[in-house]
């Protein structure tokens, strides 16, 4: 007789260890026959190919295998992690093929902060990990959009405020909606494909992605990934407009540009009509100034030209008044010295007079008379001779000035008008161009009929 | 005689303006060049200053068709 215990009166019960496992099961759902909220710190979580999620419940002296199951895990908006500390809804239960006990999890809460909040920080520390973030990422807006895209739900607060400011300030811009649910299931879908979207269509320069405000869970789609991801690859500057003044979202943090309400993203899209009327204005003013500032310059250039160059005429007319000049002072110089020859020659013969002695006085009256006819000759050739010199002084002068080659005839020909260059060389003319004839005695005007070269 | 067209987009046209004004205002221009910069700069102040006037906001919405197409139609007044 061996190993098997034979209990009296009862023949031996043998349980098959499916039979045991069965009822193993259903002595542990007496206990538990509703899931109980467990506390713990989750550790080696690992998601399978299947989507379920294993992971270890542990305190400090226990642990217990769990799953939660493909259905429930991806609703779960937060990433369990290893060392996060949960609150589970869970019941116990015997995995039969390893005949292990574990939870079958059916809901997840983080400890000490919502599951919203968990996941929006775990969300925000990756994109920012990835520089999603980043400053150097963002662009500028364009300063006047032709076309402004705007992604959120027709029919609220917002797209009433967007529509009335974008009016307001810039109406040259068109406004193109693409209407989405901005919560609830799926919203967060519909936005990033609205983004992609309004991405696709020419002439969008600038998009606004929002909303009126609400609660942290009403405004849960822009703190979801796919939201992000589409603002991040969204090939036109994106401004966020989530009506949230106090908290960021996931999209303000992405978003090129993060404005508090839809209001003030419309203010930051688009000029003010007023303002840039005003730029025109002033513009136009600097137009005028800047104008009337060259005209006064070229002015002022003009008349100090002007005076440079003098008056040709005037020039001619001082020529002829140094000439007379000389000439009435070389008249004067030669009638001075007629007169002192003069004076010489009556001392002279008083001289003469005087020294003549009585005794020779027959012969010395011949001798003077005979002086007197020499001296009065040689007087008259000095005389003469002064007036040739003083002839021929005038003539030398006379011969300087223009004016005395006009009165021999000559003319002078000028292009164009009395002022123009002088001509001195026949081929610079061309047949029918004005000329001014200058005489010594007025002038004409003149046309070319033709030009000749001289031979030789 | 200045060129009376203006760009398309209304931000070229102000540029253009802007950069007329500060050509004009160094005052180193021809004096030809600087009256056609002007005639040019306040053609640009007109035709900019009557599409400020005149323009009127589009509003439409994008909508995607049952067939996928993206379509734009216009949207109505609010009220």
């Amino acid at each position: 007789m061996t190993g098997r215990v034979a209990l009296p009166g009862t023949a031996p019960r043998v349980l098959t260890v499916t039979q045991l496992v069965e009822r193993l099961r259903a002595a542990l759902d007496t206990p538990f026959p509703a899931a109980v909220w467990v506390a713990g710190e989750l550790s080696n979580v690992r998601r399978a190919a299947s989507g379920h999620l294993y992971f270890t419940l542990k305190d400090d002296e226990s642990q217990l295998a769990a799953v939660m199951f493909r259905s429930t895990a991806q609703l779960l908006p937060f990433r369990p992690a290893d060392g996060l500390e949960v609150l589970v809804a869970a019941r116990p239960g015997l995995y039969a093929p390893r005949g292990a006990l574990q939870l079958y999890v059916e809901a997840m809460e983080p400890r000490g902060q919502g599951a919203l909040r968990l996941a929006f920080e775990q969300l925000k520390a990756r994109l920012a990990a990835e520089g999603l973030f980043a400053a150097e990422r963002k662009r500028p807006l364009p300063r006047f959009p032709a076309t402004v895209g705007i992604v959120t739900a027709l029919g609220g607060a917002a797209v009433h405020d967007l529509r009335t400011v974008l009016r307001r300030r810039w109406p040259a811009a068109r406004v193109l909606v693409r209407p989405v649910r901005v919560q609830g299931d799926g919203a967060a879908a519909e936005i990033a494909a609205a983004i992609a979207d309004l991405n696709r269509v020419p002439g969008v320069e600038v998009l606004i992605v929002g909303r009126g405000g609400g609660s942290l869970e009403d405004l849960w789609a822009f703190n979801e990934e796919a939201v992000a991801r589409a603002i991040a690859d969204s090939r036109v500057p994106v401004v966020s407009a989530v009506g949230h003044e106090v908290d960021f979202t996931i999209a303000d943090f992405v978003a090129d540009v993060r404005a508090p309400t839809p209001t003030a993203a419309a203010a930051l899209v688009v000029p003010d009509r007023t303002e840039v009327a005003a730029t025109v204005a002033r513009a136009a003013e600097a137009l005028r100034t800047g104008l009337r500032r060259r005209l006064a310059v070229a002015r002022e250039r003009l008349a100090r030209l002007e005076r440079g160059l003098g008056d040709p005429r005037r020039r001619v007319r001082d020529l002829g008044l140094r000439i007379d000049d000389l000439a009435a002072r070389a008249r004067t110089a030669l009638a001075r010295r007629a007169d002192w020859d003069r004076r010489e020659l009556a001392r002279l013969g008083e001289r003469l007079g005087r020294a003549s002695p009585a005794a020779r006085l027959g012969h010395a009256e011949v001798r003077v008379a005979q002086a007197r006819e020499r001296l009065e000759r040689a007087l008259r050739v000095r005389v003469a001779q002064a007036r040739g010199t003083l002839g021929a002084r005038e003539a030398a002068l006379g011969a300087l000035s223009p004016l005395a080659c006009l009165a021999r005839g000559y003319a002078i020909v000028r292009r164009g008008g009395p002022t123009g260059a002088v001509v001195r060389d026949a081929a610079v003319l061309a047949a029918g161009e004005p000329l001014a004839v200058i005489f010594a005695r007025g002038r004409a005007r003149a046309r070319v009929e033709a030009t000749e070269r001289d031979d030789g | 005689m200045a060129d009376a067209t203006v760009p398309a987009r209304f931000e070229d046209g102000l540029a253009e303006l802007e950069a007329l004004v500060r050509r004009l205002e160094q005052g180193e221009l021809p004096l030809e060049e600087s009256l056609a910069a002007f005639e040019r700069g306040m053609a640009l102040v007109k035709a900019l200053g009557e599409r400020l006037a005149e323009i009127e906001q589009r509003v439409e919405v994008l909508l995607r068709t049952e067939a996928g197409k993206l379509v734009a139609q216009p949207l109505g007044d609010e009220d």
